[in-house]
């Protein structure tokens, strides 16, 4: 079957729309992201809670439980923290900021509460209740924010290294712009939907950097080797040229994962379902990239270093 | 068959043949009905369990703790000579070390220098100099967390977990994994109990009306003295707050023993731990503490309140649970509390002499049966016990007599565990993500081979097929590293399906252009080949690093992710430069193709 043969697009007409582009949601990622992350119990620490009740709830019922929970001996006011549904109407995920003397058992604490003061529309066995529970500390989470921002830089270093060997240093700058684009820009229309960022959230991103790497150096690869016979003199044709051939391998690679993702996010379920977004988030972005960032920044890295 | 064919047939055979091998233990084990699997002996199962892939928790449900073990209370534990310079110091050291990723004791150091303590002072049985003390103090604290790791693996085997992981992590924490536990609760509290047991006598009532009277007075005093700084701020304030009218305003008889009530017992908590009353409460060596269960009580106005009955006891125990060599629940035959759960206990014969002298001296005192700082019972010794056996009394229900009978087997923590991290799933979230993820995973792969089917015809199935294998292998190889698949390790998957994917259409559109530019069939999949290698070297190994580094620096989740991206991007351009390209020349060798199916 034909597809996408002989194309003779030129993608470097648009390139300064591609940048211009880009910096805006770029941009507007980053004032999203400075107004602040979702980030999850994993990177601040707390407490969340899901629960599953036997009929459907309303939030504020839930939250109305929650005005006084028994805490050291004392009551707290949870009804403020952050309560949504999780799935389905019944199912309810709560999110607890971490409190000073913090009772070890603060999270079951909460669930025997709910299951006590609502105890009209909870399962009769207390195991069926519970659907997750996860606590941490802010300490640790400290620790796991430290790890995983280490990782991803030390990753995206080591990449550039490799690129740079492997082509020239001016390709890797190009490739490690376009992948920091993907992610920030996928992190700010995550940050849009208001999913939190969780570890697995990050092996997500992780999985996007992957993806928009491969993507690129597809495309780098296949300039690396039309500059060969075409030195870097008509560079932006070269580039063109490049793009324009390996067009039907970028189209029917990205479609497939995106069909993989699709299916993902609407079969999924609940768990997976930031995971799948991130990722279809990702994918399209991260191909618009290897062609608008890491090919288009070529190109004028090239053009500005000839001239 | 030229040679280089077989070889390669062979080669490749190989490679899957195992693979299969590997896969085979996994496949058996899922397909295995209920009765069959019941059936199996131990060490079968252990077979099946070590070979099959195994779920993370975040796929089969059960609960990961990180248990820290607490190293301010083992220092506090192991100080001696304690004095206000010393408990402020502690206190500090606490915030600033749960406020910091440094090392405990680095910090310890620091403090120490900053305040000018005094080690030797209160550390003099581990050293002179401070260096000297720093160092046995980390011995002493790498002792209790080999200690605490012991401990806890015993409790876990007794309490009969299948596949339990117990592992140190960094220098103060144990990570403990129980999959497909169902009562987190119980869990929880299992691992966590300090499980001291201690058998302290309790005060006489004289003594103990003369403590309520002295605490009082300071009580008092301490008031009257607020009262003469904070004159004007005192007239803004109700001056009959419950503190102010004393201790023993807290307090109400209930049948020969004293109580409090649960609303009260933070006041408690405040008034045991003013320097004045701890230092009365030293001076006459005794402590106070309180019940474990509480009684109900309507209270004058006719409310039914809870009610913690409270203990005055000498601070020195008699015993402690170190003694103890069995530890069994039972189900009481006789007297008041038949048919209740127990806890009967079997002292060592060092434990059974002590038990006899102790009862021998104090007939007709009582007895506190104290673990964890909360008294169960506290029994009149009638006459004196030989033979060192012991029951336990007030207990809550069956599953906390069985859980104390097992911590009291398996032995104390020599130091408190916080919980630092904790992640429960559910058993039916667990289900729900594995039978989504499968579900979706088929229907994801089934709309992949179609698609590329209709792009590349019979070489698209060739594809497919290649891709098949390439999830075939690479579960075969995590079986083989007994990995453990969870939920971003299945986003691995995926990606690792969308490389193998990619790595044939990079090669398939090679081929079509060379093609295109004229090349017979043979030629085109030879230069195809050829220049489509280099392009998914590269694009396979820069992620390749990316996996790598994050296996090294990544924790749990991402480390689950970075093995299977790393070994997919292994076994992709396995089966897509050697299997596929085998594939092809096998059929172009054969008979002299014209046209390809691409």
């Amino acid at each position: 079957m034909k597809f996408m043969e002989n194309t003779k697009i030129n993608f470097m007409k648009l390139k300064s729309f591609g940048f211009g582009f880009s910096s805006v949601l770029a941009f507007g990622s980053i004032i999203l992201l400075l107004m602040g992350v979702n980030l999850g119990i994993d990177f601040k620490g707390g407490t969340a809670i899901g629960v599953s009740f036997s009929e459907n709830v309303s939030i504020q019922e839930v939250r109305g439980s929650l005005k006084s929970v028994s805490f050291n001996d004392s009551l707290i006011d949870l009804s403020g923290e952050e309560i949504k549904y999780f799935g389905n109407q019944s199912d309810v995920m709560i999110k607890i900021k971490s409190l000073d003397n913090e009772p070890e058992d603060f999270g079951q604490m909460v669930i025997n509460h709910l299951y006590d003061s609502m105890s009209a529309k909870v399962p009769e066995n207390k195991n069926d209740f519970i659907l997750s529970l996860g606590s941490v500390s802010p300490k640790v989470g400290s620790e796991l924010s430290g790890k995983a921002f280490w990782s991803v830089v030390s990753a995206l270093v080591l990449i550039l290294f490799y690129i740079s060997v492997r082509f020239e240093f001016r390709f890797a700058l190009g490739a490690i712009l376009a992948l920091v684009h993907d992610v920030i820009i996928t992190l700010g229309i995550f940050s849009l939907t208001g999913f939190e960022i969780t570890l697995s959230t990050v092996a997500a991103f992780l999985t996007i950097v992957g993806y928009s790497l491969n993507d690129t150096i597809v495309i780098l690869d296949r300039i690396r080797e039309n500059m060969k016979s075409s030195g870097t003199v008509m560079f932006e044709s070269t580039i063109n040229k490049s793009i324009n051939q390996s067009l039907s391998r970028t189209l029917i690679t990205s479609l497939t994962t995106l069909f993989v993702i699709i299916v993902l996010l609407v079969y999924g379920g609940e768990v997976i379902r930031p995971f799948s977004f991130t990722m279809l988030v990702g994918v399209i972005v991260g191909t618009y990239s290897s062609i608008y960032i890491a090919s288009a920044l070529l190109a004028t890295i090239y053009q500005s270093s000839n001239k | 068959m030229d040679s280089s064919i077989r070889n390669r047939l062979l080669t490749i055979l190989f490679v899957f043949g195992l693979g299969i091998y590997a896969l085979l233990p996994s496949i058996r084990y899922t397909l295995m009905d209920e009765d069959k699997k019941s059936n199996l002996s131990d060490d079968q199962i252990d077979y099946f369990e070590s070979r099959s892939i195994k779920q993370g928790l975040d796929l089969k449900g059960g609960i990961y703790i990180v248990l820290e073990v607490d190293l301010p209370q083992l220092i506090d534990n192991l100080a001696k000579n304690k004095d206000n310079n010393f408990n402020e110091f502690l206190i500090d050291l606490k915030s600033e070390y749960n406020n910091s990723s440094r090392d405990f004791f680095t910090v310890f150091e620091d403090l120490a220098v900053e305040n000018e303590l005094k080690l030797p002072r209160y550390f003099i049985n581990y050293g002179k100099t401070k260096d000297q003390i720093i160092s046995q103090l980390s011995l002493q604290s790498e002792d209790s967390i080999k200690r605490v790791i012991e401990i806890i693996q015993n409790r876990v085997d007794q309490f009969g977990v299948a596949e339990p992981t117990i592992q140190k992590q960094g220098n103060n924490r144990v990570i403990v994994e129980l999959a497909g536990i169902e009562d987190s609760e119980r869990a929880r509290d299992l691992l966590q109990s300090t499980a001291l047991l201690e058998l302290m006598i309790v005060k006489n009532v004289e003594s103990t009306n003369a403590i309520i009277r002295q605490i009082d007075s300071i009580m008092s005093v301490s008031n009257s003295k607020d009262v003469d700084q904070d004159d004007e701020i005192n007239e803004l304030f109700d001056s009959s707050s419950s503190s102010e009218l004393g201790f023993s305003s807290l307090l109400i008889s209930v049948g020969g023993n004293l109580a409090i009530a649960s609303k009260d017992l933070a006041a408690l908590k405040d008034i045991l731990f003013k320097e004045d009353v701890i230092q009365i409460l030293e001076a006459t060596n005794s402590t106070i503490l309180t019940s474990d269960s509480s009684i109900k009580l309507v209270n004058e106005i006719g409310q039914e309140e809870e009610f913690y009955t409270l203990f005055h006891l000498f601070n020195n125990a008699e015993l402690t649970g170190g003694v103890i060599e069995d530890a069994q629940m039972r189900l009481s035959q006789a007297g008041v509390t038949a048919g209740q759960a127990v806890v009967e206990v079997e002292m060592n014969s060092e434990g059974s002499r002590e038990w006899a002298r102790i009862t021998g001296a104090n007939i007709n005192n009582r007895i506190a049966i104290v673990l964890d700082k909360k008294v169960h019972m506290a029994p009149v010794i009638r006459s004196q016990i030989f033979g060192g056996g012991t029951v336990i009394e007030g207990m809550n229900s069956i599953e906390e007599a069985e859980d104390i009978a097992i911590v009291l087997r398996a032995g104390a923590l020599p130091v408190p565990v916080t919980i630092a991290e904790e992640r429960t799933i559910g058993a039916s979230l667990g289900a729900d993500s594995i039978s989504k993820g499968t579900q979706s995973m088929a229907i994801g792969l089934f709309l992949v081979v179609c698609f590329i089917v209709f792009f590349y015809k019979m070489s698209g199935l060739i594809a497919s097929f290649s891709v098949m294998w390439t999830l075939i292998l690479l579960l075969g190889v995590l079986a083989l590293l007994e990995a453990t698949l969870t939920l971003p390790g299945i986003a691995g998957l995926i990606l690792t399906v969308g490389m193998s994917v990619d790595a044939n259409v990079i090669i398939f559109e090679r081929i079509k252009e060379e093609l295109r530019n004229g090349k017979s069939v043979r030629s085109a999949i030879d230069s195809g080949y050829e220049r489509a290698i280099r392009t998914i070297v590269d694009a396979n190994l820069t992620t390749g690093i990316a996996a790598a580094v994050l296996y090294q620096y990544g924790s749990g989740p991402i480390k689950g992710f970075a093995t299977v991206l790393f070994w997919g991007i292994i076994v992709s351009m396995f089966t897509a430069i050697i299997v596929t390209r085998f594939v092809f020349d096998f059929v172009t060798t054969r008979k002299n193709i014209g046209r390809l199916s691409i």
